[in-house]
């Protein structure tokens, strides 16, 4: 059980090095542009795109494999103020409809992104299904994720909240 | 109700799975997915929307990098000197470290776009220096911290700005401008509810800071103090969108906290970097979530039912106003202000085209009226915030915040009767010419970018 754990967190510090990585790559990207554009007069093309493709996979990529639970936003009014008992519950709701929902439309969403290979981005030329494979990344891990809340709240024991 | 409708059974899911404590963005991707596949059309359209709308909105970016700008003066402690600068300004007065906190705001507002991160940013050291020594209660210092915090996306730069300009097309430039004056009249608002205070409860004026210090402290400040004028002067000078003003916030806050002050170490500079792009997720969840629920709530023709529902009550542009600020004042004690920017609002956008409302004042009384929602209990961020930086109980920091909403309310009134933003745009209009900011309509980046991936 330890390993599983010390495997999890590694592979959650990785992940988040990755979505940090992500950032620096957007704000850099941006800098080149500015600077090319009003300093050297001789804009680069792809910055623009490289920055808007750091930002789709930073979210997805973010929410699917680093944040926290508590780092979420969410509307706690009601679940914050309720017994352990009663979040429990809520927890093996809302974690089962998460995994029903994102496996139920799933076959559909790798349609989408595998047939998206058809096209190509504008400048770096990269196929369009890797750029939006990021959704499937974020699908699978909130199922799995999703379902690891559900089986704690369910049994009152697990592996740890949340798994990357 | 008809329970066969999927658009009723994908609301339900909506609420209930929200109210059960699931992410709201989250929630949102699942009602978009339950009622495409209810209603028999491809799943796969929620995906198509969100990565569309997340790879084709150029000017969202401001919002990662506003973030992280925000994030790196922070950890640089640039807010630290802002505040000592202040504190040379109008800490002599009664209630001073009181207006020092306004003041501070106002200034740090010129260069970040979040009211989140002047709280959590500056909010810490705001309350340790007005508690210090027991010259105010910690209930009334994390009050003004929450409340003068409001300010910061009301005066320009502003994230929720960039937000509604998603949602209603509005220009990111005139709708940054058109905050200055509101921004300003409440800072005056609260300048006045804390002295009214401080006469009330006797609070100390704090020690003067002598006059030998003013050249040190000022010239201390001067580079922090450049960084609004850069921006907004790069902005309306039109060398710069307002979304590279935010990448240039960024660079320009890292180098004078690293080089000028040397105040900032790779492995802070690091810690900022993880921290800001954690917060990006969590908002561009959000974010992501609305853009696959607006192809619900378009494809259900929503926006012109309400208008039908409200052009069926006859009210004039005022009224209607009136009913934004109150349906806004009501949704902001339980939403969260990006949940009512991204969802709401956009409903709401036909009905004051319809009525012929600018657009630009539409979204400077929208945005100031959810602000107002992140200080009013019982779902106010920044309430919960500065309770826990403060170490007091929610319910003494909501007792002491209750005089400033009011003056807030009353100073949203002022706004939403024009006068403020149509002076600014006037005034806009009569110095500048032909002059517009560069690139600011949400349009233009559209077109722009639909060309970029069209290509």
């Amino acid at each position: 059980m330890d390993t599983a754990r010390r495997l999890l967190d590694w592979g959650r510090r990785r992940a988040e090095d990755v979505l940090s990585v992500l950032l620096v790559a957007m704000f850099i990207a941006f800098m080149l542009q500015i600077v090319t554009r009003y300093v050297m007069n001789a804009p680069l093309s792809w910055t623009a795109e490289l920055s808007t493709i750091t930002w789709v996979w930073g979210i997805l990529w973010g929410a699917g494999l680093v944040l926290r639970d508590e780092e979420e936003i969410r509307f706690d009014i009601l679940y914050g103020n309720m017994p352990a008992r009663a979040r429990r519950v809520c927890d093996a709701i809302t974690g089962t409809a998460v995994v029903v929902v994102f496996t139920w439309s799933l076959p559909a969403m790798v349609d989408y992104v595998t047939f998206m290979k058809v096209e190509r981005s504008a400048y770096l030329g990269i196929r369009f299904d890797l750029l939006y494979s990021v959704y499937l990344i974020f699908a699978v891990a909130m199922i799995v994720r999703h379902a690891v809340i559900a089986w704690r709240a369910a049994t009152g024991r697990g592996i740890g909240r949340g798994a990357a | 109700m008809n329970l066969h409708d999927p658009f009723t059974l994908a609301l339900i899911a909506l609420v209930g799975l929200s109210l059960m404590g699931l992410p709201i963005g989250l929630t949102m991707i699942m009602a978009s997915i339950i009622y495409l596949g209810l209603s028999g059309q491809d799943m796969s359209i929620a995906a198509e929307q969100l990565l569309n709308g997340l790879n084709g909105s150029y000017v969202l970016l401001a919002v990662p990098l506003f973030i992280f700008s925000a994030g790196l003066m922070n950890a640089g402690s640039l807010t630290d000197r802002l505040l000592r600068f202040c504190n040379l300004l109008v800490g002599r007065f009664r209630g001073g470290l009181g207006h020092v906190n306004v003041v501070q705001s106002v200034i740090f507002a010129g260069m970040s776009g979040s009211a989140i991160a002047d709280a959590a940013g500056s909010g810490k050291v705001q309350i340790d220096m007005m508690t210090k020594g027991g010259a105010y209660p910690a209930s009334y210092a994390a009050a003004l911290t929450a409340v003068t915090a409001v300010i910061g996306p009301i005066i320009p730069p502003s994230i929720p700005m960039v937000l509604y300009a998603l949602v209603a097309d509005a220009s990111i430039g005139f709708l940054f401008l058109g905050g200055v004056i509101p921004g300003v009249l409440m800072a005056i608002a609260q300048m006045g509810i804390n002295s009214w205070m401080a006469h009330r409860h006797d609070f100390p004026i704090s020690e003067r800071v002598p006059l030998r210090e003013f050249p040190r402290l000022t010239l201390e400040a001067f580079p922090a103090l450049l960084m609004p004028v850069i921006l907004l002067g790069g902005i309306y000078g039109g060398v710069m969108t307002p979304t590279e003003a935010a990448a240039v916030a960024a660079a320009y806050a890292w180098l004078i906290a690293a080089l000028f002050y040397r105040s900032l170490t790779l492995r802070q500079t690091w810690a900022a970097v993880v921290e800001s792009a954690r917060s990006t997720a969590a908002i561009g969840m959000l974010i992501a979530g609305a853009l696959a629920f607006n192809y619900v709530i378009t494809s259900e023709n929503v926006p012109n039912t309400v208008r039908g529902i409200l052009a069926g009550w006859e009210m004039s542009p005022s009224e209607f106003l009136l009913v934004v600020n109150l349906i806004l004042l009501v949704l902001g004690c339980l939403l969260e202000g990006s949940t009512i920017l991204l969802i709401v609002v956009p409903v709401l956008v036909p009905t004051a085209q319809a009525l012929g409302i600018d657009m630009v004042h539409f979204g400077v009384v929208v945005v100031v009226n959810i602000m107002i929602g992140l200080i009013t209990p019982p779902y106010g961020l920044l309430l919960f915030i500065v309770a826990k930086l403060s170490g007091t109980s929610l319910s003494a920091v909501v007792r002491d915040t209750v005089p400033f909403i009011v003056a807030m309310v009353a100073a949203l009134m002022l706004i939403r009767n024009m006068f403020p933003v149509a002076a600014t745009i006037a005034m806009w209009n009569s110095t500048s010419g032909s002059t517009t900011p560069r690139g600011s309509g949400c349009a233009e980046a559209r077109r722009a970018n639909a060309a970029l991936i069209a290509a």
